[in-house]
């Protein structure tokens, strides 16, 4: 038998030729004719719409397609020079790791220190060595402490990072990661991304990441492979990615891309640095008014909470989740929860939809409430969307979400957003007074696994539930998705809010809890790609200045000189006679 | 909130024995639950099982099992009452009811219900036990010369329970927080969706066991280590214990089958043997439900 741990280094970590494979029973095939390589030492991300191939293609390469779901596979696939077509997951775990995105379905151990060292325990390692190694894998992931906790006690977060920790402590040559910050606050993600570069700078490990929020993985990569419909569609570095995705599929740009597409600026930027390096003197002009003010009057209490503290078991021991929370949510308000994992966000919902008692205080929704909770799923237990919601009171509910061409479909065969929206519809259901929606309307971290083209789509749903007079509350993680919808921001951290304003201001002010526009232009009330292109419109000038300088400093080649910078019509009339006196 | 049935760690002999002891000790009480109709000998099995659990501190997985079966069993005795008529003492005449036909509620079929329900609450509170007090990661190791290249099965008996546990817990949220106009949630779809939904992830969970290694041949030096002192393949001085009471509770039961213990009769009228076997394997059960029994003091 090969030794499987060790081959040679100048083998590809990654090694797929012309792979078509089809699920049983599907139709068409997920992956069509892909062909791919990675290098030792690479840190790649695999970016996509949901639903293009991605995680497959992962699962092709930890060798759970075939071996595990069955169908039909022709082509190549070779990790650090095994055959994985030949070899099930189990040989091929010695060079793969692999984490998927639920972390809930990753750990088959009760504590954490069983977990790691279980696929140790499987190659048969002596248990000194499987010791030295679990306790390694923790300090590199920051864990000693969980080892001895009991997995159903973690949160998402800690999850996350007993899984990865899992898949490394074997020191595979290559890490697989399908959307692993989806479930995690804007801290963890951060924190795990450049973990990831940390661990592939000082380890050598070869990491393919599979991400839709590309805005917090690009800086860190080395490469972007992008996929559409079962293809690889793009197969090249970040920035030539951004520039690609600006004509192909606009939903995979950044928002720092946007900003500068918007601008008509260039060179792209991968990154927050690389985009403040850019714009350094550019001395764009912020907005003068918050985007929520006037836009309606508001008038209506939906949410009213009062002293309110909320007390669960962690474990054996009771802790305090929500502490003497005050707040109030009001009609056509659209509300954005946030805060870490663990904060309390999904707790302050379930107690207002009365699933928590409170210990103490109070939480109403006078006008009534529907919470969608975190998985749609668990609202659908029929075969068909109208057994599901009967009657008038059924179809009003259905045309609230725009669902009521879907009657008679099986909820299994709609899309992740119909399904979604079907849930929503469920716990509208009966709680709406005629086309009259209830006070409150409140989903709990609907984005998970979303494509950005969904989560515009959300966007718009929220839009039209507050637009007829509902208050909308959204528990999320997700910043960008946050900036789009809310007109507010309330920042929980550790039970109490901590923060609480217009969403431009909230999400403008921080580090961690700011969108990547705001990051970049550290500008007040300008967060999205949209408000940071008309400050910078604002001061086209010394933009222009400035991109000529950097581009000069970075020394692009010939064919890029500065004066061939673009700028957008809007922009050119202003910088044409002082730029022609630059010039001159 | 953790499920009751969830596996807490403790220090005590059912939690120390290996899963082979427990299973045969559990199991040889859930098999007279099985063999016997006789309602003496189902509540003995019955008792010593609860005295089993709260012994090895699987208090609220006691509490809720019963719950949950003597909430069946009560189910089991109506619907018997309804559709079974045989009988001689009928309590009641309800006349001619649809689907039903005439329907004469009679104290042999309520009796005949109870014992099926009883059966199934045995069966219940033996299972909670098990889940309760077996430690999954020592059974999936258990599992791996039988089930190597199943991470499937091994992943169905070790890890379904805790699975469908968490699952019932979110598909009970969802239930509440259904509009008004919403269909009611009703408990077969529940049960079809909770079934459906934990083999999926069940499945999920036996992907992430193949890439573990799982489905590698077992080697011989994998003993001891963290997993070894913690929960691993060790034998415990409990286990000759397990074993030993169990083949004695498969034994009695055996014998009392051919010594008449078993003397239960439904219809045409209700009779209970009460005579010296019934009695006397009854009382051996009770006994067999101080198995782990712990002096205070000594450590597991």
């Amino acid at each position: 038998m090969p030794d499987l741990a060790t081959p040679a280094r100048a083998v590809p970590a990654l090694a797929i030729e012309a792979l078509t494979y089809t699920y049983p029973n599907a139709p068409q095939p997920a992956l069509r004719d892909v062909s791919l390589r990675l290098s030792p030492g690479e840190l790649v991300v695999l970016a996509g719409r949901s639903a293009c191939g991605k995680s497959t293609l992962l699962r092709a390469a930890c060798g759970l397609v075939p071996h595990f779901h069955g169908g039909e596979i022709d082509g190549r696939v070779e990790v650090a020079g095994i055959d994985a077509l030949a070899t099930g997951p189990g040989e091929l775990a010695a060079v793969v790791g692999y984490v998927a995105q639920d972390p809930e379905t990753q750990v088959v151990s009760t504590t954490v220190a069983a977990e790691i060292e279980l696929p140790l325990e499987m190659r048969g390692d002596p248990p000194s060595s499987r010791a030295r190694a679990v306790e390694e894998v923790a300090l590199a992931l920051a864990i000693p402490h969980l080892l001895d906790r009991a997995v159903d006690t973690l949160s998402g977060g800690e999850l996350q990072r007993v899984a990865l920790a899992a898949a490394l402590v074997t020191r595979p040559r290559l890490v697989l990661l399908d959307e692993p910050t989806s479930q995690l606050d804007p801290v963890a993600g951060d924190e795990l991304i450049w973990l990831l570069r940390r661990l592939n700078e000082e380890w050598g490990v070869t990491i393919l990441l599979a991400e839709h929020r590309l805005e917090r993985c690009l800086a860190a990569a080395d490469r972007v492979v992008a996929m559409s419909s079962g293809l690889i569609a793009f197969d090249g570095d970040p920035r030539d990615f951004l520039t690609w995705a600006q004509d192909a599929d606009t939903a995979l740009e950044t928002p720092a891309a946007r900003l500068f597409s918007l601008c008509g600026l260039e060179p792209l930027p991968v990154g927050v640095r690389d985009a403040r390096r850019t714009l350094a003197s550019a001395n764009p002009v912020p907005p003068e008014q918050s985007r929520e003010e006037g836009v309606r009057p508001l008038s209506i209490t939906t949410l009213t909470s009062s002293d309110l503290w909320v007390e669960l078991a962690s474990g054996e021991i009771p802790r305090d989740v929500l502490k003497s929370i005050d707040l109030e949510v009001k009609s056509g308000e659209r509300v954005a929860l946030m805060g870490r994992n663990g904060a309390g966000k999904s707790t302050l919902l379930r107690t207002a939809a009365g699933l928590v008692d409170p210990v103490r205080g109070r939480v109403e929704a006078p006008g009534g409430m529907a919470l969608l909770s975190q998985n749609p799923s668990d609202y659908l237990v029929r075969e068909r969307v109208g057994d599901e919601l009967p009657g008038d009171a059924g179809m009003s509910a259905l045309r609230v979400v725009g669902m009521e061409h879907a009657v008679d479909a099986d909820p299994r065969d709609l899309s992740g957003g119909e399904r979604q929206r079907l849930a929503l519809a469920i716990a509208l259901a009966g709680r709406m007074e005629g086309e009259e929606l209830p006070g409150l309307v409140a989903l709990d971290e609907p984005t998970r696994g979303m494509d950005r083209a969904r989560k515009d789509d959300l966007v718009q749903l929220i839009g039209e539930l507050a637009d007829r007079g509902a208050g909308v509350l959204v528990a999320t993680h997700d910043v960008e998705f946050a900036a789009a919808f809310a007109g507010r921001v309330v920042l929980l951290g550790d039970g109490v809010v901590i923060a609480d304003g217009p969403a431009d201001e909230i999400l403008a002010g921080g580090w961690y809890f700011a969108t990547e526009v705001a990051r970049v232009l550290d500008l007040p009330r300008v967060i999205t790609p949209e408000q940071g292109a008309a400050a910078l419109t604002n001061n086209a000038v010394a933009l222009l200045s400035a991109i000529r300088q950097e581009v000069r400093h970075q020394g692009l080649p010939s064919s890029k000189q500065p004066d061939d910078v673009a700028l957008p019509p809007a922009m050119r009339k202003q910088v044409r006679p002082q730029g022609a006196g630059e010039e001159g | 909130m953790r499920s009751p049935f969830a596996y807490t760690p403790r220090q005590g002999p059912l939690q120390a024995a290996s899963p082979a002891a427990a299973v045969v000790y559990l199991g040889s009480l859930a098999a007279v639950a099985f063999a016997y109709s006789s309602p003496v000998v189902l509540l003995a099995a019955g008792v010593a099982l609860v005295i089993a659990g709260r012994l090895a501190g699987a208090h609220a997985a006691v509490r809720a099992a019963l719950w949950m079966g003597l909430t069946l069993a009560l189910l089991i005795v109506a619907v018997n009452a309804l559709v079974v008529g045989r009988g001689e003492t009928v309590l009641a005449r309800l006349g001619e009811w649809p689907l039903f036909g005439r329907v004469d509620v009679t104290a042999e079929a309520i009796a005949a219900g109870a014992v099926i329900g009883l059966r199934a609450a045995v069966v219940m509170v033996a299972f909670a036990v098990y889940s309760a007090c077996v430690d999954p990661d020592r059974v999936l190791r258990a599992l791996r010369p039988f089930a190597g290249r199943s991470a499937l099965t091994a992943t169905l008996v070790s890890r379904l329970v805790p699975v469908a546990a968490a699952d019932a817990a979110r598909l009970r949220d969802a239930a509440r927080l259904r509009g008004p106009g919403a269909a009611p949630v009703g408990r077969p779809p529940l049960a079809r969706r909770l079934l459906a939904g934990s083999l999926d992830r069940a499945v999920d969970v036996a992907a992430t066991l193949e890439l573990r290694g799982y489905s590698l041949a077992a080697p011989d030096t994998a003993r001891g280590g963290v997993i070894g002192r913690r929960a691993g393949v060790r034998r415990s001085r409990y286990d000759r214990r397990f074993y030993a009471v169990g083949a004695i509770v498969l034994a009695a039961a055996i014998a009392g089958k051919a010594l008449g213990a078993d003397a239960f009769a439904e219809y045409p009228a209700v009779e209970v043997g009460v005579g010296q076997a019934t009695l006397t394997l009854s009382a051996l059960l009770v006994l067999s439900g101080l198995a782990p029994w712990r002096p205070k003091g000594r450590r597991a």
